[in-house]
């Protein structure tokens, strides 16, 4: 298909850890709600990590697009290929 | 329970992005190949990662988190055993037949390699297993919401179940009518990801919590933490199986059943880009599935070693800080944070027949996100949960509408319509097979454990089933009257077997033994394996006998579909790393440390 399923991937990962990371370092000194995760700040910490993450698979979604792949053209685009 | 603002903000995100990809691929579905079969150019990892995502729904993570809490590490043998075997053989000896066939659903090659009465019998009863288990995933995750309550407060209470049902249906509807597989598989991608960014950091902050592995070791009776101690005998473990029993029955016969030829699966790598790909599909699912385990059972082991000292400072579900000390850990049975079970309409705690209370370990993982995670990721972890049910159901609603549209429909009820109508068809189906999933939801009520659920449906309709492609796949002379007789006896020999036993003090009932009580299992589990031996070696004894008797196909007709009549696949272009093979015994290799590691 045409999308890159990495696109939406890297995307929706950089969304979810963004609002986490900023969510993380608004909180980092509100110790009574890290309590239950003994004290440390997962928000911050696994916020970024996944928005390293989906920055990742956001940059090399972009980079490579499927239509380089070795089975070209494929099926869907043999009619229409000028779309790209 | 009460979440903050941030949590709904991130399962509204997910959402968004679930529906959006929908909307995205709407304009590439042009012809029925682009809804059912994702127009054959998916690349393999996209497809691996679906493959085991569309396997990974509600049964998966609140079942074996469940199994994990009430079995221990032995409950990994659902991967280890009975997964990663079957998905190298799949892989390597039966794609090549599925892919290049060109037989767009499983009932189609069914066709294809025997006779049409063959094929109709897989396409209705797998039909009707799909729309089961999907509407057993939708109940599951709506019993679920409503235990959390998750919109309490929002909603009022006696509309919950309901609207979660409605909810999710809708957003599946939604996702599938549009995109077809191809936005179903794209969906379970993002699934898959989700669903290890938010159950790694549980795992990660309970294994902190509880002294690592070491930890739960030290804490927990050695039958939970080997998963093949006392294995050779039925009492001596945990899931009341002696080693025949899960070697045969969940090894071979569920796991080669389930994994070798149930569509739902099948769909993912038929949907590759190439039979080379299709071939890595299974292959590249094995290696994340093998640790699945750590994402998934662990969660539950953890849960019941995490002692009443580490209270959570705010009381989270129903339960109170007082109700999680007054649980101790008894040193038989130990249950750590695993709540009562309660009665949804009194809110009295559930008793067995001693008078001791019920302990409800479906709800080991919910419990242990809600221990353990703060606001914000506590939304992340909620909406990996989410994740998975939908990913559950997506798959096998998109399984169902191509085979009622290709082998129903097409087959029988309209042969000569435009591809257009079918596409058409296919829209619909989904719409039908949604709704159908829902009544299934309101059925699913009377099974405890929804594990053994999915295991009864497996056996009285998958098990038989493989027995049919080995033969048909491995052995030229098996004859269309053959395999169908054969699939007819096994499916009956799975009832009858049922029928006449039953596991330990069961009433008779919908636990078996509904015609007369033969003989005692020690488990469920075990009746179960042991129904699925006897229906796989019924069906293979009659197709083989069958077959020995009545006419065989031409040989000129079977190249493609039988093993010795079909050119081995070309590899000279690829080098030896990149070939099935090689992938395939990285992955044999991996399997038999874990063991090692777990013995």
């Amino acid at each position: 298909m045409g999308l890159d399923i990495r696109i939406p991937l890297g995307l929706i990962f950089l969304i979810i850890g963004g609002i986490m990371a900023i969510y993380g370092l608004i909180t980092r000194h509100a110790a009574e709600i890290y309590a239950k995760s003994m004290g440390i700040n997962l928000n911050l910490t696994w916020g970024l990590l996944m928005f390293t993450f989906g920055l990742v698979m956001y940059l090399v979604g972009k980079r490579q697009k499927w239509q380089d792949d070795p089975v070209n053209p494929r099926p869907w685009e043999a009619n229409d290929r000028p779309q790209h | 329970m009460t979440l903050s603002s941030i949590d709904w903000l991130i399962m509204l995100v997910y959402f968004v992005f679930v529906l959006g990809i929908g909307f995205a691929l709407k304009r590439y579905m042009r012809t029925s190949n682009d809804f059912f079969l994702a127009g054959r150019s998916i690349p393999a990892w996209v497809c691996g990662l679906a493959f085991i995502s569309a396997n990974l729904g509600a049964q998966e993570v609140i079942g074996m988190g469940a199994s994990g809490a009430k079995y221990g590490i032995v409950t990994s043998q659902f991967y280890w055993i009975g997964a990663i075997p079957a998905m190298v053989f799949v892989g390597i000896f039966m794609m090549p037949f599925y892919y290049g066939s060109k037989a767009r659903s499983v009932p189609e090659f069914l066709r294809l390699r025997f006779d049409e009465k063959t094929r109709a019998v897989n396409a209705f009863s797998f039909a009707i297993m799909t729309v089961l288990s999907s509407g057993i995933s939708m109940y599951a995750m709506a019993l679920l919401i409503q235990t959390l309550g998750l919109f309490h407060g929002i909603i009022p209470d006696q509309y919950v179940f309901h609207v979660s049902i409605i909810l999710s249906a809708l957003i599946v509807l939604g996702y599938i009518f549009l995109g077809g597989l191809t936005s179903a598989i794209y969906n379970e991608v993002l699934q898959f990801f989700l669903i290890v960014a938010g159950f790694a950091p549980l795992v990660w902050i309970g294994l902190r919590n509880v002294g690592g592995w070491q930890g739960i070791k030290h804490t927990l009776p050695a039958t939970m933490t080997q998963s093949w101690r006392g294995m050779a005998h039925a009492s001596t473990n945990t899931l009341g199986v002696e080693w025949v029993g899960l070697a045969m029955g969940l090894g071979f016969v569920l796991s080669f059943g389930y994994w070798c030829t149930d569509f739902l699966v099948i769909q993912r790598a038929m949907a590759a880009d190439s039979e080379i790909s299709a071939r890595r599909v299974p292959l590249i699912a094995a290696i994340p599935k093998m640790f699945f385990p750590f994402l998934v059972i662990l969660p539950g082991l953890i849960a019941i070693s995490v002692t009443s000292h580490m209270m959570p400072k705010s009381p989270a579900v129903s339960m109170t800080a007082a109700q999680y000390a007054a649980l101790p850990l008894s040193e038989q049975h130990p249950h750590g944070i695993i709540p009562v079970k309660t009665d949804p309409l009194s809110g009295q705690a559930v008793l067995d027949n001693k008078g001791n209370p019920v302990y409800n370990y479906d709800l080991a993982i919910p419990v242990m996100l809600l221990h353990f995670f703060p606001t914000g990721i506590l939304g992340l972890g909620l909406t990996a949960l989410l994740a998975s049910f939908m990913s559950g159901m997506a798959g096998n609603v998109t399984a169902f509408n191509t085979v009622w549209t290709y082998d129903i429909y097409q087959s029988y009820i309209n042969k000569k319509a435009s591809d257009q109508h079918y596409l058409w068809m296919g829209r619909m189906a989904t719409i039908g097979g949604v709704a159908l999933s829902v009544g299934a939801a309101y059925l699913v009520t009377n099974f405890n454990n929804i594990m053994d659920a999915l295991q009864l449906v497996f056996s009285i309709v998958n098990a038989p089933l493989f027995a049919t492609f080995l033969l048909g796949m491995f052995w030229k002379r098996t004859s269309g009257h053959g395999a169908f007789t054969g699939l007819i006896s096994g499916t009956f020999a799975a009832l009858l077997h049922h029928g006449l036993t039953i596991p330990g003090d069961s009433a008779p009932g919908i636990h078996g033994g509904w015609i007369a009580i033969l003989h005692h299992y020690p488990s469920d589990m075990a009746q179960n394996f042991w129904t699925a031996i006897f229906a796989f070696t019924v069906n293979l004894v009659v197709t083989i006998a069958v077959s020995l008797v009545t006419k065989p196909r031409p040989e000129s007709e079977l190249v493609g579909l039988v093993y010795s009549l079909t050119p081995k696949p070309v590899e000279h272009h690829l080098t030896w790393y990149q070939k099935p093979a090689t992938l395939a015994i990285v992955v044999l290799a991996m399997l038999i440390a874990l063991n090692l590691v777990f013995a």
